[in-house]
Protein backbone atom coordinates (compact mmCIF):
# COMPACT_ATOMS: atom_id res chain seq x y z
CA UNK A 1 0.00 0.00 0.00
CA UNK A 2 2.83 2.36 0.90
CA UNK A 3 4.42 1.47 -2.37
CA UNK A 4 1.31 2.59 -4.22
CA UNK A 5 1.27 5.83 -2.25
CA UNK A 6 4.90 6.41 -3.20
CA UNK A 7 4.10 5.80 -6.84
CA UNK A 8 1.18 8.21 -6.70
CA UNK A 9 3.49 10.85 -5.23
CA UNK A 10 5.95 10.32 -8.07
CA UNK A 11 3.13 10.59 -10.60
CA UNK A 12 1.93 13.87 -9.10
CA UNK A 13 5.50 15.19 -9.02
CA UNK A 14 6.02 14.34 -12.69
CA UNK A 15 2.66 15.83 -13.58
CA UNK A 16 3.51 19.11 -11.87
CA UNK A 17 6.92 19.12 -13.56
CA UNK A 18 5.27 18.47 -16.92
CA UNK A 19 2.82 21.35 -16.73
CA UNK A 20 5.09 23.91 -15.07
CA UNK A 21 8.60 23.12 -16.26
CA UNK A 22 7.44 21.64 -19.56
CA UNK A 23 7.39 24.90 -21.51
CA UNK A 24 10.66 26.03 -19.96
CA UNK A 25 12.59 23.00 -21.16
CA UNK A 26 10.80 22.71 -24.48
CA UNK A 27 12.97 22.74 -27.60
CA UNK A 28 11.38 24.25 -30.67
CA UNK A 29 8.02 24.22 -28.94
CA UNK A 30 8.24 20.51 -28.22
CA UNK A 31 8.29 19.30 -24.64
CA UNK A 32 9.05 15.76 -23.53
CA UNK A 33 6.19 13.56 -22.40
CA UNK A 34 7.35 12.89 -18.85
CA UNK A 35 4.26 10.97 -17.80
CA UNK A 36 4.60 8.24 -20.42
CA UNK A 37 7.94 7.29 -18.89
CA UNK A 38 6.35 6.19 -15.60
CA UNK A 39 4.19 3.22 -16.68
CA UNK A 40 7.08 1.88 -18.75
CA UNK A 41 9.58 2.11 -15.90
CA UNK A 42 7.31 0.66 -13.24
CA UNK A 43 5.90 -1.98 -15.54
CA UNK A 44 9.37 -3.07 -16.56
CA UNK A 45 10.75 -3.12 -13.03
CA UNK A 46 7.73 -4.42 -11.11
CA UNK A 47 5.41 -6.27 -13.45
CA UNK A 48 2.19 -5.77 -15.34
CA UNK A 49 -0.05 -4.85 -12.44
CA UNK A 50 2.21 -2.04 -11.30
CA UNK A 51 2.57 -0.84 -14.86
CA UNK A 52 -1.18 -0.73 -15.33
CA UNK A 53 -1.73 0.98 -11.96
CA UNK A 54 0.82 3.69 -12.71
CA UNK A 55 -0.37 3.98 -16.31
CA UNK A 56 -3.96 4.50 -15.28
CA UNK A 57 -3.28 7.31 -12.83
CA UNK A 58 -0.59 8.98 -14.93
CA UNK A 59 -2.93 8.91 -17.93
CA UNK A 60 -5.85 10.23 -15.92
CA UNK A 61 -3.78 13.20 -14.75
CA UNK A 62 -2.48 13.75 -18.26
CA UNK A 63 -6.06 13.89 -19.53
CA UNK A 64 -7.12 16.40 -16.91
CA UNK A 65 -4.73 19.05 -18.21
CA UNK A 66 -4.70 18.13 -21.88
CA UNK A 67 -7.53 19.18 -24.14
CA UNK A 68 -8.68 15.69 -24.93
CA UNK A 69 -11.30 13.24 -23.75
CA UNK A 70 -10.96 12.05 -20.19
CA UNK A 71 -9.80 8.45 -20.13
CA UNK A 72 -8.12 8.36 -23.52
CA UNK A 73 -4.55 8.75 -22.28
CA UNK A 74 -5.38 6.53 -19.31
CA UNK A 75 -6.45 3.78 -21.70
CA UNK A 76 -3.32 4.03 -23.83
CA UNK A 77 -1.01 4.37 -20.80
CA UNK A 78 -2.54 1.27 -19.22
CA UNK A 79 -1.71 -0.72 -22.33
CA UNK A 80 1.80 0.74 -22.41
CA UNK A 81 2.26 -0.30 -18.78
CA UNK A 82 0.98 -3.78 -19.55
CA UNK A 83 3.29 -4.06 -22.55
CA UNK A 84 6.26 -3.04 -20.42
CA UNK A 85 5.19 -5.56 -17.77
CA UNK A 86 5.52 -8.39 -20.26
CA UNK A 87 9.29 -7.89 -20.15
CA UNK A 88 9.35 -7.90 -16.34
CA UNK A 89 12.24 -10.09 -15.12
CA UNK A 90 13.01 -11.24 -18.64
CA UNK A 91 16.04 -8.99 -18.68
CA UNK A 92 18.35 -7.36 -16.15
CA UNK A 93 16.76 -4.34 -14.53
CA UNK A 94 19.69 -2.21 -15.62
CA UNK A 95 19.15 -3.14 -19.27
CA UNK A 96 18.06 0.18 -20.73
CA UNK A 97 17.32 -0.69 -24.34
CA UNK A 98 14.08 -2.61 -23.79
CA UNK A 99 12.23 0.11 -21.87
CA UNK A 100 13.65 2.71 -24.24
CA UNK A 101 12.18 0.89 -27.22
CA UNK A 102 8.85 0.56 -25.39
CA UNK A 103 8.87 4.28 -24.70
CA UNK A 104 9.55 5.07 -28.34
CA UNK A 105 6.81 2.73 -29.51
CA UNK A 106 4.35 3.74 -26.80
CA UNK A 107 4.83 7.46 -27.25
CA UNK A 108 4.55 7.15 -31.01
CA UNK A 109 1.31 5.19 -30.80
CA UNK A 110 -0.10 7.52 -28.16
CA UNK A 111 0.73 10.71 -30.06
CA UNK A 112 -0.39 9.23 -33.34
CA UNK A 113 -3.76 8.34 -31.86
CA UNK A 114 -4.11 11.84 -30.42
CA UNK A 115 -3.23 13.25 -33.83
CA UNK A 116 -5.97 11.15 -35.38
CA UNK A 117 -8.50 12.26 -32.78
CA UNK A 118 -7.55 15.92 -32.66
CA UNK A 119 -6.60 16.69 -36.24
CA UNK A 120 -7.06 13.93 -38.79
CA UNK A 121 -10.77 13.69 -38.03
CA UNK A 122 -10.98 17.47 -38.51
CA UNK A 123 -9.71 17.12 -42.05
CA UNK A 124 -6.09 17.99 -41.27
CA UNK A 125 -4.42 15.49 -43.56
CA UNK A 126 -0.86 16.79 -43.49
CA UNK A 127 0.32 13.56 -41.85
CA UNK A 128 4.02 13.90 -42.66
CA UNK A 129 4.18 17.38 -41.19
CA UNK A 130 2.59 16.33 -37.94
CA UNK A 131 4.75 13.25 -37.59
CA UNK A 132 8.05 14.96 -38.37
CA UNK A 133 7.34 18.22 -36.58
CA UNK A 134 5.61 16.94 -33.45
CA UNK A 135 5.59 13.21 -32.90
CA UNK A 136 9.17 12.21 -33.71
CA UNK A 137 10.81 15.13 -31.86
CA UNK A 138 8.69 14.37 -28.81
CA UNK A 139 9.64 10.68 -28.97
CA UNK A 140 13.33 11.48 -29.12
CA UNK A 141 13.18 14.11 -26.41
CA UNK A 142 11.22 11.77 -24.15
CA UNK A 143 13.76 9.02 -24.82
CA UNK A 144 16.63 11.31 -23.84
CA UNK A 145 14.90 12.34 -20.63
CA UNK A 146 14.26 8.66 -19.87
CA UNK A 147 17.92 7.77 -20.34
CA UNK A 148 18.91 10.61 -18.01
CA UNK A 149 16.40 9.61 -15.35
CA UNK A 150 16.63 5.82 -15.52
CA UNK A 151 19.45 5.47 -12.98
CA UNK A 152 17.37 7.52 -10.57
CA UNK A 153 14.44 5.15 -11.02
CA UNK A 154 16.64 2.11 -10.51
CA UNK A 155 17.82 3.61 -7.24
CA UNK A 156 14.34 4.73 -6.20
CA UNK A 157 12.46 1.54 -7.00
CA UNK A 158 13.76 -0.66 -4.11
CA UNK A 159 13.45 2.32 -1.76
CA UNK A 160 9.72 2.42 -2.33
CA UNK A 161 9.70 -1.15 -1.07
CA UNK A 162 11.81 -0.58 2.05
CA UNK A 163 9.03 1.16 3.90
CA UNK A 164 6.95 -2.01 3.64
CA UNK A 165 8.53 -4.29 6.22
CA UNK A 166 6.81 -7.54 5.35
CA UNK A 167 8.04 -7.39 1.81
CA UNK A 168 11.57 -6.65 2.92
CA UNK A 169 11.54 -9.80 5.06
CA UNK A 170 10.34 -11.90 2.18
CA UNK A 171 12.96 -10.41 0.01
CA UNK A 172 15.73 -11.22 2.51
CA UNK A 173 14.62 -14.80 2.99
CA UNK A 174 14.65 -15.46 -0.65
CA UNK A 175 18.10 -14.00 -1.00
CA UNK A 176 19.54 -16.06 1.83
CA UNK B 1 3.93 -22.79 -12.29
CA UNK B 2 0.39 -22.68 -11.03
CA UNK B 3 1.04 -19.35 -9.35
CA UNK B 4 2.49 -17.91 -12.49
CA UNK B 5 -0.52 -19.07 -14.43
CA UNK B 6 -3.00 -17.41 -12.11
CA UNK B 7 -0.91 -14.26 -12.00
CA UNK B 8 -0.96 -14.06 -15.74
CA UNK B 9 -4.70 -14.37 -15.79
CA UNK B 10 -5.37 -11.94 -13.00
CA UNK B 11 -3.39 -9.14 -14.66
CA UNK B 12 -5.15 -9.89 -17.91
CA UNK B 13 -8.51 -9.52 -16.23
CA UNK B 14 -7.37 -6.32 -14.58
CA UNK B 15 -6.37 -5.02 -17.99
CA UNK B 16 -9.81 -5.79 -19.38
CA UNK B 17 -11.55 -4.22 -16.38
CA UNK B 18 -9.44 -1.07 -16.50
CA UNK B 19 -9.91 -0.78 -20.27
CA UNK B 20 -13.66 -1.00 -19.80
CA UNK B 21 -13.47 1.67 -17.11
CA UNK B 22 -11.49 3.95 -19.42
CA UNK B 23 -13.94 3.41 -22.25
CA UNK B 24 -16.77 4.37 -19.90
CA UNK B 25 -14.83 7.50 -18.93
CA UNK B 26 -14.29 8.40 -22.58
CA UNK B 27 -17.92 7.80 -23.46
CA UNK B 28 -19.14 9.86 -20.51
CA UNK B 29 -16.79 12.77 -21.05
CA UNK B 30 -17.78 12.82 -24.70
CA UNK B 31 -21.28 13.86 -23.73
CA UNK B 32 -21.05 15.60 -20.38
CA UNK B 33 -18.64 17.35 -18.03
CA UNK B 34 -20.30 15.97 -14.92
CA UNK B 35 -17.63 13.33 -14.44
CA UNK B 36 -14.70 15.57 -15.29
CA UNK B 37 -15.51 18.58 -13.14
CA UNK B 38 -15.46 16.94 -9.69
CA UNK B 39 -12.34 14.97 -10.62
CA UNK B 40 -10.63 18.14 -11.77
CA UNK B 41 -11.62 19.94 -8.60
CA UNK B 42 -10.14 17.19 -6.44
CA UNK B 43 -6.92 17.12 -8.43
CA UNK B 44 -6.61 20.89 -8.63
CA UNK B 45 -7.02 21.19 -4.85
CA UNK B 46 -3.84 19.12 -4.54
CA UNK B 47 -1.93 20.21 -7.58
CA UNK B 48 -2.55 23.95 -7.91
CA UNK B 49 -0.72 24.88 -4.68
CA UNK B 50 2.18 22.73 -5.89
CA UNK B 51 2.09 24.48 -9.24
CA UNK B 52 2.15 27.88 -7.57
CA UNK B 53 5.12 26.76 -5.49
CA UNK B 54 6.98 25.49 -8.55
CA UNK B 55 6.21 28.72 -10.32
CA UNK B 56 7.65 30.82 -7.49
CA UNK B 57 10.73 28.62 -7.33
CA UNK B 58 11.23 29.04 -11.07
CA UNK B 59 10.77 32.80 -10.92
CA UNK B 60 13.09 33.05 -7.93
CA UNK B 61 15.76 31.00 -9.70
CA UNK B 62 15.62 32.99 -12.92
CA UNK B 63 15.55 36.20 -10.90
CA UNK B 64 18.71 35.26 -9.04
CA UNK B 65 20.46 34.18 -12.21
CA UNK B 66 19.49 37.32 -14.06
CA UNK B 67 20.55 39.51 -11.19
CA UNK B 68 24.05 38.05 -11.10
CA UNK B 69 24.42 38.43 -14.83
CA UNK B 70 23.13 41.91 -15.09
CA UNK B 71 24.74 43.81 -12.24
CA UNK B 72 27.68 45.04 -14.29
CA UNK B 73 25.57 45.77 -17.31
CA UNK B 74 23.15 47.72 -15.16
CA UNK B 75 25.88 50.00 -13.83
CA UNK B 76 26.76 51.07 -17.35
CA UNK B 77 23.17 51.39 -18.26
CA UNK B 78 22.41 53.50 -15.23
CA UNK B 79 24.65 56.29 -16.49
CA UNK B 80 23.04 56.30 -19.88
CA UNK B 81 19.60 56.18 -18.35
CA UNK B 82 20.29 59.17 -16.17
CA UNK B 83 21.01 61.17 -19.26
CA UNK B 84 17.87 59.83 -20.83
CA UNK B 85 15.79 60.77 -17.79
CA UNK B 86 16.65 64.39 -18.30
CA UNK B 87 15.65 64.43 -21.91
CA UNK B 88 12.56 62.38 -21.22
CA UNK B 89 11.38 64.72 -18.49
CA UNK B 90 11.36 67.43 -21.02
CA UNK B 91 9.56 65.26 -23.53
CA UNK B 92 7.08 64.15 -20.88
CA UNK B 93 6.00 67.68 -20.24
CA UNK B 94 5.33 68.10 -23.90
CA UNK B 95 3.42 64.80 -24.08
CA UNK B 96 1.28 65.70 -21.08
CA UNK B 97 -0.05 68.59 -23.03
CA UNK B 98 -0.81 66.20 -25.87
CA UNK B 99 -2.63 63.90 -23.46
CA UNK B 100 -4.98 66.64 -22.38
CA UNK B 101 -5.74 67.24 -25.99
CA UNK B 102 -6.25 63.51 -26.59
CA UNK B 103 -8.64 63.22 -23.67
CA UNK B 104 -10.68 66.05 -25.02
CA UNK B 105 -10.74 64.48 -28.48
CA UNK B 106 -11.74 61.08 -27.08
CA UNK B 107 -14.71 62.57 -25.34
CA UNK B 108 -15.51 64.27 -28.56
CA UNK B 109 -15.53 61.01 -30.49
CA UNK B 110 -17.16 59.07 -27.68
CA UNK B 111 -14.47 56.45 -27.52
CA UNK B 112 -15.51 55.42 -24.02
CA UNK B 113 -15.76 51.80 -25.05
CA UNK B 114 -12.05 51.56 -25.65
CA UNK B 115 -10.73 48.60 -23.75
CA UNK B 116 -8.58 50.68 -21.46
CA UNK B 117 -11.78 51.20 -19.53
CA UNK B 118 -12.83 47.58 -19.05
CA UNK B 119 -12.54 46.32 -15.47
CA UNK B 120 -9.56 44.00 -15.31
CA UNK B 121 -7.80 41.78 -12.85
CA UNK B 122 -4.28 40.40 -13.05
CA UNK B 123 -3.47 36.69 -12.95
CA UNK B 124 -0.32 34.63 -13.13
CA UNK B 125 0.19 31.71 -15.48
CA UNK B 126 0.93 28.60 -13.43
CA UNK B 127 0.73 25.76 -15.94
CA UNK B 128 0.39 24.76 -19.54
CA UNK B 129 -1.35 21.98 -21.37
CA UNK B 130 0.49 18.70 -20.87
CA UNK B 131 0.53 17.82 -24.57
CA UNK B 132 2.31 19.49 -27.45
CA UNK B 133 -0.78 19.91 -29.62
CA UNK B 134 -2.48 22.73 -27.77
CA UNK B 135 -1.42 26.01 -26.23
CA UNK B 136 -3.99 26.32 -23.50
CA UNK B 137 -2.66 27.42 -20.15
CA UNK B 138 -3.79 27.58 -16.55
CA UNK B 139 -3.97 30.77 -14.49
CA UNK B 140 -4.02 31.00 -10.71
CA UNK B 141 -7.47 32.52 -10.30
CA UNK B 142 -10.74 30.62 -10.33
CA UNK B 143 -14.38 30.95 -9.41
CA UNK B 144 -13.34 32.03 -5.90
CA UNK B 145 -11.81 35.15 -7.44
CA UNK B 146 -14.83 35.83 -9.65
CA UNK B 147 -13.57 34.26 -12.85
CA UNK B 148 -16.21 33.00 -15.27
CA UNK B 149 -16.21 31.11 -18.53
CA UNK B 150 -16.01 33.35 -21.65
CA UNK B 151 -14.14 36.17 -19.96
CA UNK B 152 -11.56 37.73 -22.30
CA UNK B 153 -7.88 37.56 -21.45
CA UNK B 154 -5.37 40.18 -22.60
CA UNK B 155 -1.69 40.88 -22.04
CA UNK B 156 0.69 43.56 -23.21
CA UNK B 157 -2.14 45.42 -24.92
CA UNK B 158 -3.25 42.54 -27.11
CA UNK B 159 -5.77 39.75 -27.01
CA UNK B 160 -4.48 36.47 -25.54
CA UNK B 161 -7.59 34.33 -25.52
CA UNK B 162 -10.68 33.40 -23.62
CA UNK B 163 -11.45 31.43 -20.46
CA UNK B 164 -12.94 28.08 -21.35
CA UNK B 165 -13.04 26.39 -17.99
CA UNK B 166 -13.18 27.55 -14.40
CA UNK B 167 -12.34 25.58 -11.28
CA UNK B 168 -12.33 26.71 -7.68
CA UNK B 169 -8.77 27.99 -7.66
CA UNK B 170 -7.74 27.91 -11.31
CA UNK B 171 -9.03 28.71 -14.79
CA UNK B 172 -8.04 27.42 -18.18
CA UNK B 173 -7.41 29.91 -20.97
CA UNK B 174 -7.65 28.94 -24.62
CA UNK B 175 -5.34 31.18 -26.62
CA UNK B 176 -6.15 32.61 -30.04
CA UNK B 177 -3.10 30.96 -31.62
CA UNK B 178 -4.38 27.53 -30.71
CA UNK B 179 -5.56 25.23 -33.45
CA UNK B 180 -9.32 25.36 -33.81
CA UNK B 181 -9.71 28.71 -32.08
CA UNK B 182 -11.78 31.27 -33.98
CA UNK B 183 -12.50 34.95 -33.39
CA UNK B 184 -14.50 37.45 -35.35
CA UNK B 185 -12.38 40.52 -36.09
CA UNK B 186 -12.25 43.73 -38.10
CA UNK B 187 -9.80 46.24 -39.49
CA UNK B 188 -9.46 49.06 -37.01
CA UNK B 189 -9.73 51.88 -39.53
CA UNK B 190 -12.34 50.72 -42.02
CA UNK B 191 -14.28 48.19 -39.94
CA UNK B 192 -14.09 45.49 -42.61
CA UNK B 193 -14.95 42.19 -40.98
CA UNK B 194 -12.81 39.05 -41.10
CA UNK B 195 -12.21 35.87 -39.13
CA UNK B 196 -9.05 35.09 -37.21
CA UNK B 197 -8.21 31.43 -36.62
CA UNK B 198 -5.27 29.66 -35.03
CA UNK B 199 -3.33 26.97 -36.87
CA UNK B 200 -0.78 24.61 -35.42
CA UNK B 201 1.01 24.32 -38.77
CA UNK B 202 1.93 28.02 -38.58
CA UNK B 203 3.40 27.64 -35.10
CA UNK B 204 7.00 27.96 -36.25
CA UNK B 205 6.35 31.25 -38.04
CA UNK B 206 4.44 32.61 -35.05
CA UNK B 207 1.51 33.59 -37.26
CA UNK B 208 -2.19 32.82 -37.38
CA UNK B 209 -4.71 32.87 -40.22
CA UNK B 210 -6.93 35.78 -41.10
CA UNK B 211 -9.69 34.95 -43.55
CA UNK B 212 -12.88 36.10 -45.25
CA UNK B 213 -12.03 39.69 -46.03
CA UNK B 214 -14.27 40.98 -48.83
CA UNK B 215 -12.50 41.04 -52.16
CA UNK B 216 -12.89 44.75 -52.89
CA UNK B 217 -10.90 46.15 -50.02
CA UNK B 218 -7.19 46.75 -49.65
CA UNK B 219 -5.38 45.34 -46.64
CA UNK B 220 -1.80 46.47 -46.21
CA UNK B 221 0.89 44.75 -44.18
CA UNK B 222 0.85 46.08 -40.64
CA UNK B 223 -2.82 47.09 -40.63
CA UNK B 224 -4.22 46.73 -37.14
CA UNK B 225 -6.86 44.06 -36.63
CA UNK B 226 -9.12 44.23 -33.57
CA UNK B 227 -11.98 42.14 -32.23
CA UNK B 228 -15.22 43.05 -33.93
CA UNK B 229 -18.53 44.33 -32.65
CA UNK B 230 -20.38 41.31 -33.95
CA UNK B 231 -18.23 38.76 -32.12
CA UNK B 232 -20.27 36.65 -29.76
CA UNK B 233 -17.78 36.30 -26.95
CA UNK B 234 -15.03 38.85 -27.50
CA UNK B 235 -15.47 42.42 -26.37
CA UNK B 236 -15.09 44.88 -29.27
CA UNK B 237 -11.96 46.87 -29.96
CA UNK B 238 -9.28 44.66 -28.42
CA UNK B 239 -6.12 44.58 -30.53
CA UNK B 240 -5.39 41.11 -31.91
CA UNK B 241 -2.44 41.85 -34.15
CA UNK B 242 -1.19 43.10 -37.47
CA UNK B 243 -2.13 41.90 -40.95
CA UNK B 244 0.49 40.27 -43.15
CA UNK B 245 0.43 39.14 -46.79
CA UNK B 246 -3.31 39.36 -47.39
CA UNK B 247 -4.09 38.17 -50.92
CA UNK B 248 -7.17 37.32 -52.92
CA UNK B 249 -8.36 33.74 -52.64
CA UNK B 250 -8.80 31.41 -55.58
CA UNK B 251 -12.55 31.96 -55.51
CA UNK B 252 -12.06 35.71 -56.17
CA UNK B 253 -14.71 36.53 -53.58
CA UNK B 254 -12.68 36.66 -50.40
CA UNK B 255 -9.19 37.57 -49.30
CA UNK B 256 -7.09 35.87 -46.73
CA UNK B 257 -3.62 36.03 -45.28
CA UNK B 258 -1.76 35.98 -42.01
CA UNK B 259 -1.80 37.90 -38.79
CA UNK B 260 1.13 38.64 -36.49
CA UNK B 261 -0.27 38.50 -32.93
CA UNK B 262 0.34 41.57 -30.79
CA UNK B 263 1.15 39.35 -27.81
CA UNK B 264 4.42 37.47 -27.40
CA UNK B 265 2.99 34.07 -26.54
CA UNK B 266 6.42 32.54 -25.95
CA UNK B 267 7.23 34.64 -22.93
CA UNK B 268 3.86 35.14 -21.34
CA UNK B 269 3.95 35.19 -17.53
CA UNK B 270 1.15 37.41 -16.37
CA UNK B 271 -2.14 38.17 -18.05
CA UNK B 272 -5.07 40.48 -17.42
CA UNK B 273 -8.57 39.05 -17.29
CA UNK B 274 -11.36 41.40 -18.29
CA UNK B 275 -14.02 40.69 -15.70
CA UNK B 276 -16.77 42.02 -17.89
CA UNK B 277 -18.42 39.64 -20.30
CA UNK B 278 -19.86 40.45 -23.68
CA UNK B 279 -23.41 39.24 -22.96
CA UNK B 280 -23.47 40.90 -19.55
CA UNK B 281 -22.44 44.15 -21.13
CA UNK B 282 -25.18 43.97 -23.69
CA UNK B 283 -27.74 43.07 -21.04
CA UNK B 284 -26.87 46.23 -19.10
CA UNK B 285 -27.12 48.39 -22.15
Amino acid sequence: MKRKAGELLIIILFYVLQITLGRAISIGGIMPNLLVILPVVFGYLNGKNEGMFVGFFAGLLYDLSASSLLGFSALVFVYIGYLAGIFYRRYEGSEMIIPLVIIFAGDFIFEFLSYVGNFLLHNRLNLIYFITRFIIPEMIYTGIVFVLLYKLFLWLNPHLEVRNKRRVNNFDERNI
Amino acid sequence: MRKKFSEFFSSKYILIAVSALCVIFIATSFFTDRLVTPLKNVVSAVVVPLQKGMNYIGLWATDGYDRLQEVSRLLDENEKLNEQVNSLTEENNRLKQDTYELDRLRELYELDAKYADYPKTGARIIGTSSDNWYSTFTIDKGSDDGMEVDMNVIAGGGLVGIITEVGKNYSVVKSIIEDGSYASAQLIDTGDVCTVSGDIELMDEGLIHVQYFKSGITVRNGDKIVTSNISEKYLPGILIGYAKDVTTDANNLTQSGYLVPAVDFEHLQEVLVITQKKEAKEAIE
